[in-house]
């Protein structure tokens, strides 16, 4: 089944990704290039995501009812469609991110046991 | 779906827009557009790519996932085909049984009439408080009737014509139809002489019902009037059968009764009746009731609102509402009723013929004849010495059985002449109508899916019965299935673990394994649908070949039975999946995976946790099994204490036959001669000991009572007992013996003819009493201790209700026998010379094979006449087995779903406790290494599965005795908490129980210690 933990691993990695979107939208809606370049930045660039790899993300998000879409226009009068959060969202959000930091922080104590 | 739609379409868009806004960002920072633009499409990645996984996202859980579960599924099917072929076999067996029964309930008691838009149709109901005051009532069992003399709140379908054609002039349906049995017809014309069952029917039936014709024309308006030429319209399946689905067809002339008709056409193949499981062959106008019947039996019905025979159909208006409509036709015929006088004429004339002795025929031909008006009406003839049916009741034919199958029910008649004193100038000074206002006559309309119940009535309760047995029987394999997926649950349970482990949600584990469950149950339904039509196929045929014509109930898969089906399926899938899907994902994982190969020695809380549940689900099965047993073996009991009864005749190697010669023009006389002749042929009949006939075939479901003034009793006092009409050697020829007294002699008959005479054609009234020989019941009821032998009985003075009858006297007294049916108590009869021109029933009995002497005695009837059709040639024992044919139904039916719960719980068992041996190998192993003996090993697994067995039997038990007592009514002189039925089934299932441990406990018994021990 040497499939099914190759899926296993990408679901782990768009875990990530999908955190780094709540988490992003947790500061209000946002379109798909901001939400883009808000974790670009926030991470000091570290994080280079592919930008492309945003969308499956955002549609998971929707179909989850984790995050909304709603059409709107941007600052300089464009089309625009801006995500926001949804209660399910921030609730899961959360979750997630407990998750992740007791994840972060068992690796952590592996990789330094000494501290 | 729409929403996951709308966002695929807007994602080029998005990503363009995306691109854009990363080109001008790039701009911004100083780069060339073209720079830019490269460089935010190389950021974004592969376009192409990212649209497809957006696309995933949406597809992936919807059919990947099912796709998936699929698959996986019937890859974990296949790999266990031991355990798919049961659990599909098992389940097969109990959808297949649901959806053969509810098919049958779909055909008799759901499927709509077979009619245009049948919502529409109504039929119409009377109802009062008394009798109405008529002459005749005939129903012809198209549905259920209550008129009883006496009793309180009669109520019917049955109507005058005059009421019809006020019905009609109504104007409150848009159309309106009447109908009623034309009785037995003796078609010649189209090869040997046959009997067919006909329908009359008023010339707007087919119009209002919204039939067309397969080939010439269905009856119009005009063909129904006296004047019209006489037309036919045949039923499909006959055109078939006996035309040969000729077009030559229409347009040939039959004889029916030795009167000529010209086919007109034949109706649509979908209708046979309108009346659910009614099938007639030919349908005539009303208008031609006169020529097919006899003349003392139509008795100018047509234009009497004192003869009620027809059923009327009305289709509502879309624009009146039922209840208007309703409340104008019932104003009107309370109208009729109160207020409409009875002609002179009728009132006097009225005399409903004789009927035909051997009942309608088919299922829904019930004939009642009704004679002697209320109080009231006056007669010309006495009763006594009259044509045999004044004052009596015919109950003919194989009837509906009302609820609780307690056999025909027993119609009284009105009243019979009596010597009430009223003079005979009444009638001219008192107006005389139907009913009175405190009788408050009234009508409702019922629909007509509801009220034509026909045949239904009788199927309804066995139905019911086999339904809810066939229910458990699913119960029984959904559990024993369950136990075998809990069973493969704790096999898969590591793979549950590591599922887990990997990270599968809960929930798409349990979709999985539910996935898994409802393949099975689709496979077993489908499976079923197989068991289902081969069943109803056995069962419908099983059904009409004990009727005296084929029902046509068509069975068969429609959409309803499919839903059925399809939803028992479902249900079953998630009833014995959801409990060991969920109980497969409580896993601890950490244990689970740690532990050994075989999980032998961990586990022990979780597993048990399991096995009560599977040893709770074995003796459910027990239990529920002991609840069908148990209502099979009453049901089985039931029938065999009706098959021994003492009927008081001997009823092997006995002919019977029915004949009317008076449909072939034998007039008056003729008629007792030809009966003397027929009789003389037959007893000299090489292998025929002897012959008679009598009016009624006993044990065929019909009979006659009357009613008379037994001496000594109030003037206004009516008493009632049964009466048969018998030819000569009667009680020779069936075996009754005599217990005093003597046989009729030919001076009797002569008395009997000369009676019959005088009435027949209102001659002066005979003196002498009419000599009678009664049975036992009616020495007991009447004389007690006095002498019965010259007991004169009956005698009435001259009233308004006839002249002076000299009444019966009592010649002999024989022994008890039964009558129409075996569960009716024996009853008083009285037994009268036959005379008259009416039908009889022919009784041969026989030295060796009754059947084999059929030809013999064809042949005998053709030598005097080879256009007399005979009637129902039947024997004795198939008559009686006719009249058992639904206890037969119902005893073999649910004798086989009680084995089948039998075999099916004693399979759970054998899996339980096969799967525990396996399981315990190597327990099992340790014990004989340490010097276990083989009888221990076996008594250890026979132990508990005995255990289980009689807990369930228990349990089952205390089930049965809670749910029998619903059997109540269709047991015969057994009680719902016979002793002996629970203790002989609950043997036989401790018995099979014990051979279904035996298997495993002889393979525990054969495990080899080292093997067992070396396996971990």
């Amino acid at each position: 089944m040497s499939t099914k933990e190759e899926r296993e691993r990408i679901e782990l990695l768009q875990g990530t990704l999908d955190l780094l979107i709540l988490r992003t939208l947790l500061l209000g809606p946002a379109h798909g290039h901001a939400i883009a370049k808000a974790i670009e930045f926030k991470s000091d660039e570290v994080l280079q995501v592919e930008q492309g790899s945003l969308y499956p993300a955002l549609h998971r998000l929707i179909k989850r009812s984790w995050i909304s879409v709603e059409k709107g226009t941007s600052e300089n009068n464009r089309r625009a469609k801006f995500y926001r959060l949804t209660r399910e969202g921030r609730k899961q959000l959360k979750v997630e991110t407990s998750k992740w930091d007791k994840l972060a922080g068992a690796i952590a104590r592996i990789l330094r046991p000494a501290e | 779906m729409g929403r996951s739609k709308r966002m695929l379409d807007e994602l080029g868009a998005d990503i363009r827009d995306h691109i854009e806004r990363e080109t001008q960002d790039n701009i911004e920072r100083g780069m060339t557009p073209e720079e830019a633009r490269y460089a935010a499409v190389r950021k974004f990645g592969n376009v192409a790519r990212v649209k497809e996984d957006t696309r995933d996202v949406w597809r992936i859980a919807w059919i990947e996932d099912l796709w998936q579960d699929i698959r996986y599924g019937l890859r974990m099917l296949l790999n266990s085909p031991g355990f798919t072929a049961v659990a599909v076999l098992t389940l097969a067996l109990g959808i297949g049984a649901n959806t053969a029964i509810f098919s049958l309930i779909d055909a008799v008691m759901l499927r709509s009439l077979p009619v245009e838009k049948p919502s529409e149709l109504v039929v119409l109901r009377w109802s009062a408080h008394k009798a109405p005051r008529i002459n005749g009532y005939m129903s012809s069992g198209d549905c259920t009737s209550n008129l009883r003399f006496g009793a309180a709140n009669p109520s019917g379908c049955s109507f005058s014509e005059p009421m019809f054609r006020e019905v009609r002039n109504a104007n409150q349906f848009a159309g309106v139809a009447a109908f009623a049995n034309s009785g037995p017809l003796s078609l010649t014309g189209n090869g040997p002489a046959s009997m067919i069952n006909g329908q009359l029917v008023s010339g707007d039936f087919f119009h209002t019902l919204g039939l067309k014709a397969a080939a010439g024309r269905v009856l119009e308006l005009s063909d129904d009037s006296p004047t019209a030429a006489p037309v036919a319209v045949l039923n499909y399946g006959y055109w078939q059968s006996s035309f040969g689905a000729g077009r030559d067809a229409v347009g040939r002339t039959i004889e029916l009764n030795g009167a000529d008709f010209t086919i007109v056409g034949v109706v649509e193949q979908r209708f046979t009746g309108v009346t659910p499981g009614s099938d007639y062959d030919v349908w005539l106008p009303l208008a031609a009731g006169p020529r097919i019947g006899n003349p003392r039996m139509w008795d100018n019905r047509e234009d009497k609102v004192t003869w009620w025979w027809l059923t009327i159909l009305g289709r509502l208006k879309t624009e009146t509402p039922m209840l208007q409509a309703q409340a104008a036709i019932s104003g009107m015929f309370r109208n009729e009723m109160l207020h409409g006088a009875i002609p002179l004429f009728e009132a006097g004339g009225g005399m409903p013929g004789p009927p035909e002795p051997r009942g309608g025929g088919g299922p829904a031909s019930r004939q009642v004849f009704v004679g002697g008006p209320p109080p009231a009406g006056a007669r010309v003839v006495p009763t006594p010495t009259g044509g045999g049916l004044q004052g009596s009741v015919v109950v003919g034919g194989p009837m509906p059985t009302p609820v609780g199958g307690q056999g025909p029910a027993r119609i009284q008649a009105p009243s019979a002449p009596t010597t009430q004193g009223r003079a005979p100038s009444d009638t001219a000074t008192e107006p005389r109508t139907l009913s009175k206002p405190d009788d408050e006559p009234t009508i409702t309309l019922v629909n007509a899916q509801t009220g034509l119940t026909g045949s239904r009535g009788r199927f309804e309760n066995p139905l019911y019965v086999l339904m809810f047995a066939v229910g458990i029987i699913l119960l029984i394999a959904c559990s024993n299935v369950a136990g075998l997926m809990l069973a493969r649950a704790a096999a898969r349970h590591k793979e549950m673990a590591l599922r887990l482990a990997l990270g599968a949600g809960r929930m798409r584990i349990v979709r999985q394994l539910l996935t898994e469950s409802l393949l099975l149950a689709a496979t077993g339904g489908i499976l079923g649908i197989v068991f289902a039509l081969w069943g109803s196929h056995a069962i419908v045929s099983f059904v009409s070949n004990n009727q005296p014509r084929p029902l046509t109930f068509a069975t068969g898969l429609d959409l309803r039975v499919l839903g059925f089906t399809v939803a028992v399926s479902l249900f079953t899938g998630i009833l014995f999946g959801i409990a060991p899907a969920f109980r497969s994902v409580r896993v601890d994982v950490t244990p689970a995976l740690k532990d050994g190969f075989s999980a032998s020695t961990k586990i022990s809380r979780g597993r048990a946790r399991r096995f009560s549940i599977s040893n709770a689900l074995v003796v459910t099965q027990v239990a529920l099994a002991i609840v069908v047993l148990v209502g099979a073996g009453l049901l089985m009991r039931t029938l065999q204490n009706l098959r021994s009864i003492d009927v008081g005749f001997d009823s092997h190697n006995l002919v019977i036959f029915g004949i009317n010669p008076s449909l072939a023009g034998y007039k008056d006389a003729q008629v007792d001669s030809f009966y003397r002749d027929l009789q003389g042929r037959l007893a000299e009949t090489p292998g025929v000991k002897s012959a008679s006939y009598s009016m009624v075939p006993l044990l065929s479901g019909s009979l006659m009572a009357t009613v008379f003034h037994w001496p000594g009793t109030p003037q206004d006092r009516q008493s009632e007992s049964d009466v048969q009409e018998i030819g000569p050697n009667f009680f020779g020829t069936m075996q009754i013996p005599f217990v005093a007294g003597r046989n009729f002699n030919a001076p009797d008959y002569e008395i009997a003819a000369s009676a019959f005479a005088s009435e027949a054609n209102r001659s002066a009234p005979p003196t002498v009493p009419t000599p009678v020989i009664v049975d036992q019941a009616f020495v007991a009821k009447f004389l007690g201790k006095e002498n019965p032998l010259g007991k004169r009985f009956g005698q009435s003075d001259a009233s308004q209700e006839g002249p002076a009858s000299p009444g019966y006297e009592i010649v002999g007294v024989v022994r008890d026998t039964k009558y129409n049916d075996l569960r009716r108590e024996i009853s008083p009869i009285m037994y009268k010379p036959q005379s008259g021109f009416i039908g009889a029933a022919f009784e041969v009995r026989t030295a060796g094979d009754p059947q084999a002497l059929v030809p013999l005695i064809r042949r005998t009837v053709a030598q005097i006449n080879p256009n007399l059709p005979l009637r129902d040639v039947t024997t004795e024992s198939q008559q009686i087995d006719r009249l058992l044919f639904q206890e037969r139904l119902v005893a073999r039916l649910s004798g086989f779903f009680g084995l089948l719960a039998l075999a099916l719980a004693c399979i759970g068992l054998y899996g339980l406790l096969a799967y525990e041996v396996t399981r315990r190998t190597r327990e099992i192993g340790i014990r004989s290494a340490l010097g276990a003996q083989r009888s221990d090993v076996l008594r250890l697994v026979v132990k508990q599965g005995l255990l289980l067995a009689v807990v369930g039997a228990v349990a089952g038990i205390g089930v049965a005795l809670g749910v029998t007592h619903y059997l109540k009514a269709m047991l015969y002189d057994v009680s719902a908490y016979d002793p002996i039925t629970i203790v002989v089934v609950s043997g036989l299932l401790v018995l099979v129980a014990l051979a279904a441990c035996l298997i495993p406990a002889r393979r525990a018994t054969n495990v080899d210690p080292m093997v067992a021990l070396r396996y971990e």
